[in-house]
Order: C-alpha cells, then structure tokens, then sequence
C-alpha cells in the first residue's frame, strides 16, 4: 500500500533529525511513501477549529487527488489534529460540504471524505504488521530499557483515537519494544501530557511536567524514552535541561524518536539516525547497545 | 460475593497517620461500592466518615478513587471493580481530606466554580415575562447544563496534579455553560475571565478530562469550545495575560506568511520583541540548539509551496468570524 506522507513543521525544524530517520525506516521496509508537500500546518491545536480545518480539510483533499486513501504522519500531534478532524468531516457531511463550499471549491478541491490518517506507529502495527518487522531486525535491543511516552493526542480522545476494535493502540508502543528485544519500563506519564502545549503560557508548570516524567522513568531504571511525537521529543529533550534545573535534581535521560529507536535495531548507526543532533547526550544508549552486540 | 473493602482512614483530630483499613463485606452481586462502605459504617465501624446523597449519580457527591480511577461510588458496582477479591477506597487525589473519605470540596471544586460566575447575567430591561429562549439555542448547551460537579474531571486533570491554582475543566465546562447561554449578557466579560492566567489558556488539551467524566460530558471538548469563541472575539489574553495573544498572533501570521510554523519566530513574538528579560531567558536553549542544527533561523522561513491559498483560506475563515 502507498501512503501519502505528512511529516509536519517540526520534523523539518526543530527536530530535523526525525524527517531523515523515517524515510530511512519507511524505506528500509519498503513502505511507499509520497510526501504531501502542497499543503499547511495542521494548526497543532493552536489555531481556532474555524481556521485550522478548512486547511486539514484541504491536505486531506490533496491526498485524495493524489489517488491515495492513507495519509501518514509521524507526529502525534498532527496526528490527533488530524483524526478529530476527519472524524467531524465523515461524521458531518454538511459541514464537510460547507468547507468545501466555502474554502475549497475556489481552487477545484472537494474533499470526499475517504482518507484513513495513521501514524507511523498505527502503519506498522496495523497495516505492515508487527510480525513482518522481524525479518529486518539486524541489532536486537536486548537489555535496553525504554520507557514509551505516547504523548496525549494518539492516545486521546479514546472515542475517536482508540475506538471499540482499535483499544490495542494504548499499548503499541510496549508490543513493538517487545519485538524489537528492548525491555518496557512503565513510568507514570506515559500516556500523559509532556507539558509542550503551555511552555509559553505557564513554563513553569510545562517544566514540572518534563521533570516528573522523565524523572519518574530514570528512577524506574529506564536506560531512555521512545516517543510518536516530535513535540513531546522537544519539550522531554530540548527543555530537559531547563526542567532539571528547576527541579534541583540531575535527570540526563536520553529521549528517541520512534523512528530511530526503529533504525537502530534495523542496522542503521547513531549517525544515519542523527543521533548526535539529541541535546541530552545519547551515548549511554550506544554504549548499552554495544554491550548487548558483544554479549 | 464476599470482597475485601480497603479503605482510606484519616482522622486529624486524632493526630494519626493517613492509613488503610480493611474490611470483609458479603453483599449481593448487583451492589455499589457505596452498599459496600454503608455495610462497613452500619455494621462494623460507624466511625467511617464518607459522602452519599442521591444514590443514582445524579448528585456528584459520592466521587471517589476506587481501585485507582475516579469513580462515583454509588454508581459503580462492586463486581465491575473488583480485583482478586478486593475493593480499594481513597478520596481523589490532590486535595485536603478533613475526614477518611470526606474532602475539602470548598478550595477544590466550589471556589474554582465560583471564580467564573456561573450564573447567567442578563444584559438589557427585564422581559415582562420570563427570558424565553427557543429551545435549538439551547441545544448545545443542554450537555453541559447535565453537570453534575462531581469534580472527577479535575481529579483526572494532568494539570492540577501539580498546580492547585488551575481552575479546571469542572469550572470551564461552567463557564461554557455560561458563555454560549444566549440569556447571558457579559459574554465578553466572561471571556476575558477565563482568558487570566490559571484559566482557560493554561489547560494542555490532553483530552484527560474527557475520560474521567461520568456522564461523558467531554469536557475538554467544552473547554476548546470557549478557547475558539475567545479567538473569534479576539479575547486571548485577559488583563493579565499578553503572552497567550502574543503566542497565538505569532503562530497564525507565520502558517499565514509561509504556510507552517516559523518556530524560531514563534518563541521569539511570544516573549515579545521588547522584553529583553523574556529573549534572555531563551538564550541558553537556543546556544545549546545551535550547534545541534536544531535551531531553525527565525524569519528565514521558506514559504510552503501552498502558502497562497492557506493564507487565502485563513483570511476568509477570518472574515467569517468576525
């Protein structure tokens, strides 16, 4: 199956390792993938509703001219702004016909109302099977303790996000640590949010935040954190500094975008997945890595 | 089905320390965990302190932690909850208990719920008659108005975890009540309340609300609903509160300028251009970001190959809003 491919504004930003490690990923499994270029900002539930889903409505229409029928993404957050969008524009087809009315028509777009969003996540464990991953695991990442941070938006709201038939999603990321021989550590936040959506407003509490979670997972003796989400990587890595000198304490936990926890087990080195781009220092996961190679 | 009750005993005016007890109920299948604790106050220790009033979760003052998740006691069945044959019984969390399971309700829930006025306050001459609203204005609301204030939104709220001041979803989804009641006159006013700091703004939309309401009022949902009416009123910041407008402004002209997010841009507009205390603090994420490539120029933006008609989709929803 083809899948067009929304990487979002950080992956290309603030964390341009992410981008590069997920083509390779993709590619490595052999996973079609078109990028979906001509499109904007899914708003990040930022922008009002008002303004935000006329743009979603229209990259999902994008896709349809494409002839394609799945949109991936690899960024929890565009993910769940995303689904909730869809789901109000194939619930509501008069408001679906609205903004088609009002904002697509000009340039000959009509959304249908017949893309399935997914996340790299949901593609694997849904659609390419988690069974299949075996074959291209090169480095099996035994003795690695990963704490897995979801993040809030692929896991809620479960209506939409996890509905009755699709629940297995709370617990993705556990099975594909399974899989890829890393050991799960469960810590408190994992399904919590990392703070990233007031660091402007109140940083203090965001801090608190970053600080309980990544502390929580380190005192549980995670090794790192696997994250979907590019946003909560910022915050839990990029702010972890910030957040452990608020906190008084030392936390120095590395956090991984999912995709280069992938490419790791799949063969690839520190540098093709860029790891060196990380602000807490990544090493403790290599030399964790290699330890389990020689054993 | 005989289960095994531990409950959260607290009494302060003994000087003890907050512990469990545990005790052995027999009642039918189709009992409550509150049959349970009325069992235990009536038959083995009538020192057990706990709310109960309406016995059908029309009265939210049964909300407890059971087995960990909030829940309302006289709703909830025991053979529903139960785990290998026990009950576990706690007030929710973060909030004084006077008395085992009997909380402080006032700086919890009441005085949060009183901070945004939930009343109604008509603007104009008073009708003749009754205010009369024909009942699809009201349809919206309708949900809402079904609150029952039990407060386990809150006790699910990530963010009053570690912030007490955080008004909450409970007193948000109030205040939306209020907000779009077309009886009510200060719709501005209200808006602007909610948009101070410890408000609306300061909520992290984690969708956790949504999960812990009883009657699944989805609160979180009700809470964007008075987040984007604030945007079409251009009521994002309160009097005390420039960061919000600053940080909103700045996200909507880049997506409007290139059509994604300048984030370099974002973090500098949302300190503001003039506070030169606000840049400074961003400075040592930016020096540790810059040798990592992980500091994209702010302003260099290249636009998306769609900018045009983004922006032409923005300034038309724009337009419509106001």
């Amino acid at each position: 199956m083809k899948y067009a491919f929304y990487p979002g504004c950080v992956s290309r930003g603030a964390c341009p390792e992410l981008y590069p490690a997920s083509v390779k990923v993709t590619e490595k499994l052999g996973i079609e993938i078109e990028e979906v270029t001509d499109v904007g900002c899914t708003g990040a539930g930022v922008l009002s509703r008002d303004l935000s889903d006329p743009i979603n409505a229209r990259t999902l229409a994008k896709v349809e001219s494409m002839g394609l029928s799945s949109l991936m993404t690899i960024c929890s957050t565009c993910q769940g702004v995303f689904t909730q969008a869809n789901h109000r524009f194939k619930n509501e087809p008069e408001y679906r016909q609205k903004i088609n009315d009002e904002y697509l028509a000009e340039e000959g777009l009509e959304y249908k109302g017949t893309v399935e969003v997914k996340h790299l996540l949901w593609v694997l464990m849904e659609d390419y099977g988690v069974e299949n991953l075996k074959p291209y695991i090169k480095r099996k990442l035994t003795g690695l303790k990963v704490a897995p941070f979801y993040g809030c938006y692929i896991r809620r709201p479960t209506s939409i996000i996890a509905p009755k038939g699709l629940s297995g999603r709370k617990t993705y990321l556990e099975e594909l640590l399974d899989v890829l021989g890393a050991e799960s550590v469960d810590s408190s936040g994992k399904s919590k949010c990392c703070g990233f959506p007031i660091l402007t407003v109140n940083e203090e509490n965001s801090m608190r935040m970053v600080s309980d979670h990544t502390g929580d997972a380190k005192t549980k003796g995670a090794d790192c954190m696997v994250t979907p989400c590019p946003l909560c990587h910022l915050n839990l890595d990029a702010n972890q500094p910030t957040a452990e000198k608020r906190a008084g304490t030392q936390i120095g936990l590395p956090i991984i975008h999912l995709p280069q926890l992938l490419g790791l087990a799949f063969g690839f080195d520190e540098k093709e997945m860029e790891l060196q781009r990380h602000i807490v220092s990544t090493e403790s996961v290599s030399r964790q890595l290699e330890v389990s190679i020689r054993s | 089905m005989e289960t095994t009750f531990k409950v959260y005993r607290f009494d302060p005016e003994n000087g003890s320390k907050p512990d469990f007890a545990t005790y052995q109920v027999d009642l039918p299948d189709s009992a409550t965990v509150m049959d349970g604790l009325r069992q235990i106050r009536d038959e083995q220790d009538p020192s057990l302190a706990f709310r109960a009033s309406c016995e059908r979760g029309s009265c939210g003052d049964c909300a407890l932690r059971i087995n960990k998740k909030g829940r309302l006691g006289c709703t909830l069945k025991i053979a529903k909850t139960v785990k290998n044959g026990v009950v576990t019984v706690e007030p929710i969390r973060n909030i004084p208990v006077l008395k085992d399971l009997v909380y402080d309700l006032e700086s919890f829930l009441w005085k949060k719920i009183k901070s945004v006025q939930p009343w109604i306050t008509p603007r104009g001459p008073e009708p003749d008659g009754e205010y009369v609203v024909a009942e699809e204005q009201l349809a919206e609301v309708r949900k809402a108005m079904s609150c029952i204030m039990c407060g386990l939104c809150d006790e699910g709220c990530a963010v009053i975890k570690i912030d007490k001041d955080f008004v909450g979803p409970a007193a948000l989804t109030k205040a939306y009540r209020a907000v779009f009641d077309p009886r009510d006159g200060q719709h501005d006013e209200r808006l602007t309340l909610v948009s101070e700091p410890g408000g609306v703004w300061d909520c992290t939309h984690c969708f956790e609300a949504n999960g812990h309401c009883p009657l699944g009022l989805e609160p979180t949902d009700r809470l964007f609903e008075v987040r984007d009416e604030a945007i079409r009123q251009g009521i994002r910041s309160g009097t005390q509160n420039p960061k919000v407008q600053r940080h909103y402004d700045s996200f909507l002209n880049s997506v409007k300028r290139s059509g994604w997010l300048d984030e370099g841009r974002l973090a500098i507009e949302s300190e503001g251009l003039t506070n030169v205390a606000g840049l400074a603090k961003l400075l040592p994420t930016v020096i540790r970001a810059i040798p990592k490539g992980k500091a994209p120029m702010p302003y260099f933006h290249p636009k998306r190959p769609g900018a045009q008609a983004i922006r032409r989709i923005i300034d038309k929803a724009q337009r419509s809003e106001v």
